[in-house]
């Protein structure tokens, strides 16, 4: 059977053009990344270290990250990241792509549920990400104190979002339902920042 | 002679000349031009027409404290862009500016209006309070209230376009370590040192330069070293943002801006914003605002031509423009002299009134003679005299502690200079309480010392040099506060001046009628003051309400002090005299009011941001919206979500299609979109123990493979929602809630987990935005979906029971979950895909449903198959309405605890004559009523009514309109009487009949199969 095709939320909304004067580099370069893998794996408190344990083995890390943090791993064959467990709530990881193992939590350690169509994925990168960011975010972004791998959750045009730093690159994952709406939103205030939007990219493109 | 541009200096570029309008007429001003600067460059001294008196008024100040040059600027285009009551004095110049006076008619140079000042003595204060909200004297009054809307006509000031917002706005946030407001020489040298500490800081500064007080002085003094602190401030890495108003501070070290980003450009770039809010969070405040200058109270001390010392200052330093050839400087203290020398340097004629005795001005009285300037002690303005402009003005000598009158002297400018207001505005929005300092003539607050600092001027400090060294001292405090190194550098102490101040807010002479204003900008005048105080309003909080002093654009910045100076004399509370100088009102007796934001104007647009039009608030839609459009769907809004409404054919109206659509469910089957109801997985072993304490029926005995109806009730009893939970696995459960409670019910659960019961291993997560809905409903749905099933016998009876749970995989392997329950009555079905798979799963079901004469169907028509049925929804479960009121109480199990179990059993509400859920059908049964009617006893229609009618339809299975809702005991109670529904706003009353809430097939055989 062919794989289905993922018709996303920001499905020919997306599309690549330049906003602003358009003249030289742009300030932030913003685009949807597609096809988004995303488990929500939760312990129960006195399952947190085991849990953590399955969760950072599946994700191919040493070690589950704390409250607010992330780790990624990297494929095997590429340098861009395989998958990526965030700390999103003092119970909760997010395991996010393609997970290097199997993930076999029993219930009496702790439950796991699929969001993967539940968000629009929208990575935001650039000189002036963070400036921009913060136009709609109340969010400390400064460089010494949303470092890489932060993970936040916050509120976006009323809608409740969350934001990771990975690199030099904002993640951020917006609820399904929200998701064009807060898009043209940011598409608003992206143009005085002399915005790129690229075109729709599979999970784990971009840089 | 009136105001002229110097031939050089300033801080204007010359090479550059700025083309603009001024009531239609062509000036030229510079780039480092304000509007009033280019204006009085260009001759222009009658700007405004004054708010009650329409009396003419010029540039009274060079900030944001500007009562009299209160302009109209409008925007290219249909008239949407007009900012009203715009400040010329901060109103930076760019080309093409369009401005014009206001609140007169036909222009503010020959304004009829003006007759309102010959009238003004029948205009006191109260007088709206006087003449309109008087007791209604038969005939005489009506015939006042038709005059009130002239005069209101008459009073006033900008007139907003009633064209919306053509700008856009936005919000914005930062943090930083440190925010310092105001980039004068305090605000500059506490960011430098602040920043050199390793501190991040933030600097604000209203104007359009940084520098403060340092730009209105003479370029050859003060240039170098503002040159120089503006580079170190850079240097130590300081970020500076000007245009930009800190406008309120809030607890948490939270501060308010308003940036004007596009308000100075002639041509802006379409996609910036005219405003940004800014929300700053900081660690430490220090607040360097500087210091507003007073004038005092005499006779016509709003003419064009009479305006602050230290604004003539500005005007003459920073915009080179002199204000006149033939200046009095009116003062009571030192700030004035080096005004004085500036202006006779740059060739006018100046004499300097003193208010102080000769002894105690002696020293600056020889300074100012080596100038040429002659200064008079013991003397003060008493009138200015011209009608459109100064042209003289009345001295008055004090001779005994009594002011007298002291000859007339011709002038063409009257500068004066009161005393000094710190800004502690911003302190006291966090709880500073002003006090009186009467050493210093001066309000003062304290900052807590904490996280509130505050340095220079804005701290009463007045020499340059000592605010430079309170900045450092504010940097350098705040800095270790953080934990950084920084010296411990002595705070200044307040004051600065050689000679004191005279406390002085009026000059009046026995005899003379002076129009003194106190508060310029509200027309507030001396007399009005003391009327209020003769009339009894003699609280500060009383005397701002019946005389609107100290309200309005500049907040009181101008006339507050005078004012509450002139109460405290009209109270006779007055403290000792400082040597001679007669009484001095006590004004720490008096008190002030409470400084509240915004410091200044903020414009609603900067509010709001980008929540406008269609962002009013975010908007949901479901992952099937574009595919529903494209299938001619009507959308409506319910709640945050935009559904499908109804799908007309060939012109249909809303009636013809919903109507055609519901018959179609009956008789056929039909598709309807519903995904925005709410879904939440909740797993764990304690799950089924979770779902039995949360809902009033039972769910521990749910096999695997089912699902059930269930009500949640609130603690106290009354319906909180309603929905199907399919139990999944053994420590599984989706549970789906209505649209209108699917957040309300998360947090609840979520709250319930993490408060009340932490020990349950349950969690619960929103897959709302996971799963996209379809119900499938009708007679034919069972064959629409084996039609496109992967594996149509997990659909048979025996698979797929009624209220049955399954997966199964749809055309060609989309992967879903499905339920054999049912909304509409109707065989049916709720099928749900992960939702990038929607779009798929619909074309798969549409292309099954259109073949079997199926339809989509909408909101509308889903009401109207509900409706039919008596089946509840938000309309009715609305917060009031217990089980046994929705005919539900069958729903509550016995020998189980359930949230709200013990209050529904409140007397209240197990009454009989609670209102119930009834079906309604009217007795003509070609009458339709309306949904919000009123059900009363026939005869009765008035008060409250029997009940209401919460929603209705043309029923097409009975061929008439039906409604449910409410009435008082219930159906039994009203067996063999009619009602009507009352509905006088919109419809006759029409006669009902009260029935059973199941009108179609009441025992549920169609929907069982």
């Amino acid at each position: 059977m062919a794989e289905l095709t993922r018709i996303s939320a920001l499905h020919g909304h997306a599309d690549a053009r330049r906003l602003g004067a358009g003249a030289g580099a742009p300030g932030v370069i913003l685009g949807e990344i597609g096809g988004l893998r995303l488990r929500q794996i939760a312990a129960w408190p006195d399952c947190i270290d085991a849990v953590g344990a399955m969760a950072a083995a599946a994700a191919g890390v040493d070690a589950a990250p704390g409250p607010g943090r992330a780790v990624e791993s990297m494929a095997a064959d590429s340098a861009a990241p395989a998958c990526a467990l965030l700390r999103v709530e003092p119970l909760k990881w997010w395991l996010l792509g393609r997970p290097a193992g199997p993930l076999n939590i029993d219930a009496e350690q702790g439950a796991v549920v699929d969001l993967s169509h539940s968000r629009a994925h929208i990575r935001i990168r650039g000189p002036r990400a963070a400036e921009y960011l913060n136009r709609h975010l109340p969010l400390d972004l400064r460089e010494a104190s949303f470092t890489e791998g932060a993970v936040a959750s916050s509120v976006l045009h009323h809608v409740g979002v969350t934001l990771w730093r990975s690199g030099r690159n904002y993640e951020l994952f917006i609820p399904r339902g929200y998701a064009l709406s807060v898009w043209e939103v940011l598409l608003q205030t992206a143009a005085q920042f002399d915005a790129e939007v690229i075109p729709p990219a599979a999970e784990g493109g971009g840089e | 002679m009136s105001a002229r541009r110097l031939p050089d200096g300033g801080r204007i570029d010359r090479a550059e000349a700025l083309r603009f309008t001024w009531d239609g007429a062509e000036l030229t001003g510079h780039p480092g031009d304000t509007l009033a600067s280019a204006l009085l460059a260009g001759g222009v001294q009658l700007i405004g027409r004054s708010f009650k008196y329409h009396r003419p008024r010029g540039v009274m100040s060079a900030g944001v404290e500007e009562s009299g040059a209160l302009v109209t600027v409008a925007g290219a285009g249909d008239g949407a862009r007009r900012d009203p009551n715009v400040k010329a004095t901060v109103q930076e110049l760019y080309a093409g500016l369009a401005a014009a006076g206001q609140n007169a008619w036909p222009n503010v140079r020959f304004d009829l209006g003006a007759a309102a000042n010959r009238l003004s003595r029948f205009l006191p204060a109260g007088f709206y309070y006087k003449t309109f909200m008087g007791p209604r004297i038969k005939g005489g009054t009506t015939v006042w209230m038709l005059c009130e809307k002239f005069i209101r006509r008459a009073a006033g000031m900008g007139a907003a376009s009633r064209l919306p917002d053509p700008d856009q706005y936005e919000h914005a946030h930062a943090f930083c370590d440190v925010l310092v407001v105001g980039g004068g020489p305090a605000g500059l040298a506490a960011a430098a040192t602040a920043a050199r500490a390793g501190l991040d800081v933030l600097l604000v500064e209203q104007d359009f330069q940084l520098g403060g007080d340092l730009l209105n002085q003479p370029l050859a003094d003060a240039g170098e070293l503002l040159a120089e602190m503006l580079d170190d401030a850079r240097s130590a890495g300081v970020r500076a943002m000007t245009r930009t108003t800190a406008f309120g501070l809030y607890d948490g070290c939270v501060a308010g801006l308003i940036e004007r980003v596009t308000d100075h450009l002639a041509d802006p770039a379409p996609f910036l914003p005219r405003q940004r809010f800014w929300t700053v969070r900081a660690r430490r405040i220090i607040v360097a605002a500087g210091a507003l200058e007073r004038h005092f109270a005499f006779g016509n001390n709003d003419r064009p031509g009479v305006m602050g010392a230290a604004a003539a200052r500005a005007y003459l330093n920073r915009y080179a423009v002199l204000p006149g050839e033939r200046i009095v400087v009116a003062t009571n203290n030192d700030s004035a002299y080096p005004v004085a020398g500036e202006l006779a340097a740059a060739g006018a004629a100046v004499e300097v009134l003193d208010a102080r005795p000769a002894d105690r001005v002696r020293q600056l009285a020889q300074q100012a003679g080596a100038r040429g300037i002659t200064v008079r002690p013991h003397c003060a303005p008493l009138r200015a005299v011209g009608a459109r402009r100064v042209k003289a003005l009345e001295v008055a000598m004090e001779e005994g502690g009594r002011w007298r009158h002291g000859g007339r002297q011709a002038c063409d400018a009257v500068l004066v200079s009161g005393g000094w207001s710190p800004a502690i505005h911003l302190i006291s929005h966090l709880g500073g309480k002003p006090r009186w300092n009467r050493r210093l003539a001066c309000f003062t607050a304290d900052a807590n010392g904490e996280s509130l600092l505050t340095a220079g001027a804005a701290a009463a400090i007045w020499d340059t040099g000592a605010c430079r060294v309170s900045g450092q001292a504010a940097g350098a405090a705040a800095a270790r506060a953080l934990g950084k190194d920084a010296p411990g550098i002595a705070m200044p102490a307040p004051g600065g001046w050689r000679s004191p101040i005279r406390p002085l807010y009026e000059v009046r002479v026995p005899g003379a009628h002076l129009k003194s204003m106190v508060d310029p900008l509200n027309d507030v005048t001396a007399d009005d003051v003391r009327l209020a105080h003769r009339e009894g309003f003699t609280s500060v909080e009383h005397l701002k309400r019946y005389t609107t002093l100290g309200m309005s654009a500049d907040g009181g910045k101008m006339g507050n002090v005078i004012g509450l100076a002139l109460m405290a004399e009209a109270l006779g509370r007055a403290s000792d005299g400082d040597g001679g100088d007669g009484a001095d009102p006590d004004i720490a007796a008096v008190g002030a009011t409470t400084f509240r934001p915004p410091y200044t104007p903020v414009a609603l647009g900067a509010l709001r941001g980008r929540s406008v039009g269609g962002h009013f608030r975010p908007l949901r839609r479901t992952p099937m919206h574009q595919w529903n459009l494209e299938r001619g769907a009507v959308m409506t809004i319910a709640g945050l979500w935009e559904r499908p409404w109804y799908y007309p054919r060939h012109g249909e109206t809303l009636d013809q299609a919903y109507i055609r659509e519901a018959a179609t469910v009956r008789e056929s089957v039909g598709l309807c979109d519903v995904t925005s109801l709410g879904k939440i997985a909740v797993q764990g072993p304690d799950a089924a123990a979770f779902l039995d304490r949360i809902y009033t029926n039972r769910f521990a005995h749910l096999p695997v493979g089912k699902a059930r109806y269930g009500i949640m009730l609130r603690d106290d009893g009354l319906v909180l929602d309603d929905g199907t939970t399919w139990r999944l696995s053994e420590t599984d459960y989706f549970m789906t809630t209505t649209t209108a409670h699917a957040a309300t019910v998360m947090a609840w659960l979520e709250e319930l987990l993490q408060v009340r019961w932490p020990a349950l291993r349950v969690h619960v997560a929103s897959v709302s935005d996971q799963w996209a809905g379809c119900a499938v409903a009708g007679p034919k749905s069972h064959r629409v979906l084996s039609a496109c099933a992967d594996s149509p016998e997990a659909l048979t009876d025996h698979a797929l029971p009624f209220m049955g749970v399954g997966r199964m995989s749809l055309g060609g392997g989309i992967p879903c979950r499905i339920a054999r329950i049912s909304f509409s009555g109707e065989l049916a079905y709720e099928v749900y895909a992960p939702s990038d798979y929607a779009t798929a799963m619909m074309d798969a079901l549409w292309a099954a449903a259109e073949a079997a004469g199926g339809c989509l169907y909408g909101l509308e028509a889903l009401g109207a198959l509900r409706i039919e049925k008596g089946h509840v929804t938000g309309a009715e479960l609305d917060g009031r309405v217990t089980l046994d009121d929705a005919g539900l109480g069958r729903m509550a199990a016995k020998g189980k605890a359930f949230i709200g179990s013990t209050l529904r059993a409140r007397p209240e509400l197990q009454r009989e004559d609670r209102p119930k859920l009834v079906g309604i059908r009217p007795k003509d049964r070609a009458a339709r009523f309306n949904a919000g009617a009123i059900l009363c006893r026939p005869g009765q229609l008035s008060g409250l009514g029997e009940g209401w009618v919460t929603a209705v339809t043309h029923s097409p299975a009975l061929g008439h309109w039906i409604g449910i809702g409410f009435i008082r005991g219930g159906e039994a109670a009203w067996r063999g009487q009619s009602a009507v529904a009352a509905d006088p706003v919109r419809a006759a009353p029409v006669e009902v009949d009260i029935i059973s809430p199941h009108m179609f097939d009441p025992d549920g055989a169609r929907m069982r199969g």
